[in-house]
């Protein structure tokens, strides 16, 4: 197969550079990093052909200024831009200004872009196509008397949405009048600094929901397939944690449904590209369409594992103008995916950011377990940026095999310098509800009210030991003294004697 | 070489001699031969008994944050004497809260006025760091004493952002 492209530029930075460029490097195709000052020991510009600097560490000087990376395409001789996902992924102004420079970019057309990241008017394609929605608003609220107008029309709880969202920022779940004016100034901050735009809008909220979305490929000759579902009901602050394919809930029956649903509202506004349209379910598995996200998804590795299909490469290959080369028929689910989000987040302290440098990092391996990763031991872990580091994916012939596989890799996984949601990541596969399939996106609020204090565990002992024996090295480790002579065992040991063999 | 080992409320002695690897810890008055390996920065090997460990252990504000197995145990280990000294001085009866930053970030809103009475469970300052909006709370009741920071301020790790009496 010859290379789509001769160059790629990559508009982006961290895990999903990194997965890029690898497509890239096995297609044949160069390609070109972009870099903040933030950023020059980031991973992707170490495993990039180039890299070009682009500015200070905050993305709004860098990676969010459409000029400088036009700029870069430019002066490197990049033919395509892959815009990853966040930044400018779904920016059609970005889009626009890439086939003005002549570059051709590996997503969908700005039009396509403009209709679906008008989140209202994305709505109303939906209705148009006969795809159920949300009740909520059509339009951008104007101020806070309308807001709590249309929240009691549509009844509480309601659901703040960023009118450009996505990812969850801008996001905020409103259960009583008395939080509606706090909820909104923080969904329009939020929004206004991830997006550039403070519009906000309300939805009613579906209690104890799952969140199901179908990927979309479609090619620029008319064709179009669904490669089944993504189940991401694991999140916390609308953040995804955990994700998996297929989905535990989704019967064949409602898998062609949702699919051709989702493909609908692709053939109406023109897709071209990878696409993902996410709905909620409830739980009598009613689905209604939430969005669609017109780039290519964080949790794409899953629906690689169960599909079989590289789905950057299918990117690459759709922007150079091939034809998909396989119909509906020919996608086949097989086995089961998991995905697990590395973070660096406390997840011991409400998951507050934890930047700072990776000094130690083993990743798992084995059969079956991709680790797709932005960091290294000894890289920076920068506070301008999401504190996504990694994502631990694995596959098994079936849902438990991939649960065990996953509490194995997530085992093996060690990162000492910065907090990381893997200690949480462990506590979700090994949860009896999980194990059950029994998801929403309450799931983390339960785990979490649940939560066992710190340090009452059985690893206690060891715990004590390694803490004391790096206070001892750091101490400079002076000439050893003849210990005090032990005396009978006490009642420390005899009380956690127990946990001790036990792992 | 003795420490002062304090984790859930508890203070354990230990003692720590040996070199290279191979070491002899009592703690709580108790003699183990532990052979334990830093394998990379923070990430200890230890074995003990036959049965092997792996810890990750990372310092923050003076404590050791140790990893296992999915658990998370904090623990302040102290030079025996330096304890000492600190645990004498100490007046009785601390009370309220210093809110220090956890993180770098800037400051996006600050809820509170200085003598404001505030409850557990009120919102104090909003951080906004990796492009999410932290809040934090207050965890006593009292009243605000100081704000030292301002709406649009970078902060660091550890600056003191309210006091609470």
């Amino acid at each position: 197969m010859s290379a789509p492209f001769g160059k790629v530029l990559i508009a982006n930075r961290g895990e999903i550079a990194v997965r890029v460029i690898r497509a890239c490097r096995e297609l044949g195709s160069r390609t070109v990093a972009v870099f903040s000052d933030a950023d020059r020991e980031s991973l992707h510009v170490l495993l990039a052909d180039e890299a070009v600097p682009i500015g200070a560490p905050p993305a709004t000087e860098s990676y969010l200024v459409i000029d400088k990376l036009i700029a870069a395409a430019r002066a490197t001789g990049a033919e395509a831009v892959h815009p990853g996902y966040g930044f400018l992924a779904e920016n059609a102004k970005f889009a626009q200004a890439c086939l003005d420079a002549g570059l051709t970019f590996i997503g969908p057309p700005p039009a396509a872009i403009r209709a679906m990241g008008d989140k209202m008017a994305a709505r109303r394609v939906a209705i148009k196509m006969g795809v159920p929605v949300v009740p909520g608003t059509e339009q951008p609220l104007s101020d806070d008397a309308e807001a709590a107008r249309v929240a009691e029309r549509v009844g509480y709880p309601v659901m703040l949405k960023a009118a450009l969202g996505g990812g969850g920022k801008g996001m905020r779940l409103v259960r009583a009048p008395g939080d509606l004016a706090g909820a909104l100034r923080a969904a329009r901050a939020e929004a206004g600094a991830a997006f550039g735009d403070a519009a906000v809008y309300i939805e009613r909220y579906v209690e104890e929901p799952r969140h199901i979305e179908i990927q979309v490929l479609a090619d620029a000759h008319g064709g179009v397939v669904y490669l089944g579902e993504r189940e991401c009901s694991i999140q916390r602050r609308h953040q995804k944690l955990v994700e998996e394919s297929p989905s535990p809930f989704v019967t064949p029956e409602m898998r062609r449904r949702m699919g051709e649903a989702a493909c609908r509202v692709a053939a109406a506004v023109g897709y071209v590209n990878a696409g993902t349209v996410e709905f909620l379910v409830d739980r009598e598995r009613n689905f209604y369409f939430l969005e669609m996200n017109t780039r290519l998804q964080v949790e794409h590795p899953v629906t690689e594992l169960v599909t079989g299909r590289d789905l950057v490469k299918d990117q690459l290959r759709i922007a150079a103008g091939e034809k998909l080369g396989f119909g509906q028929d020919d996608v086949t689910l097989h086995g089961w995916a998991i995905e697990c989000r590395v973070n660096a987040e406390d997840p011991f302290a409400s998951f507050i950011p934890s930047p700072g440098t990776v000094v130690g990092l083993r990743a798992p391996g084995g059969p079956w377990v991709r680790d797709d990763t932005g960091v290294y031991a000894g890289c920076t872990i920068s506070r301008f940026y999401d504190t996504l580091m990694a994502k631990l994916i694995v596959w098994g012939p079936d849902r438990e095999a991939a649960i065990a596989r996953m509490a194995r890799a997530l085992g093996e996984y060690k990162v000492a310098g910065v907090q990381t949601t893997i200690p949480i990541l462990q506590r979700i596969v090994a949860h009896p509800d999980f194990a059950a399939g029994r998801l929403s996106t309450g799931f983390m609020e339960r785990l979490l009210a649940t939560d066992r204090p710190e340090g009452a565990g059985r690893h206690r002992p060891i715990a004590l030991i390694a803490a004391a024996l790096t206070a001892y090295e750091r101490a400079g480790r002076p000439a050893p003294a003849a210990p005090s002579p032990a005396t009978t065992p006490g009642a420390w040991r005899q009380a956690l004697r127990p946990g001790w063999r036990s792992r | 070489m003795k420490f002062e080992a304090q984790t859930g409320g508890e203070t354990i002695p230990v003692e720590i001699a040996g070199a290279d690897g191979r070491f002899t810890l009592t703690i709580a008055g108790e003699r183990l031969a532990v052979d334990a390996r830093e394998t990379g920065e923070g990430i200890w090997s230890i074995l003990l008994d036959g049965a092997s460990y792996v810890a990750d252990v990372t310092e923050q504000d003076g404590s050791y944050l140790v990893d296992i197995g999915g658990e998370r145990y904090t623990i302040r280990v102290e030079e025996e004497s330096r304890y000492i000294i600190r645990t004498r001085g100490a007046q009785g009866g601390e009370r309220g809260q210093v809110l220090k930053a956890p993180m770098p970030g800037k400051v996006t809103l600050v809820a509170v006025t200085v003598g404001q009475a505030v409850a557990p469970g009120d919102g104090l300052v909003v951080l906004e760091a990796m492009k999410m909006e932290n809040e934090f709370k207050a965890q006593v009741a009292g009243t605000v004493k100081e704000i030292r920071v301002a709406v649009g301020q970078p902060v660091n790790p550890g600056d003191v952002l309210v006091v609470i009496e």
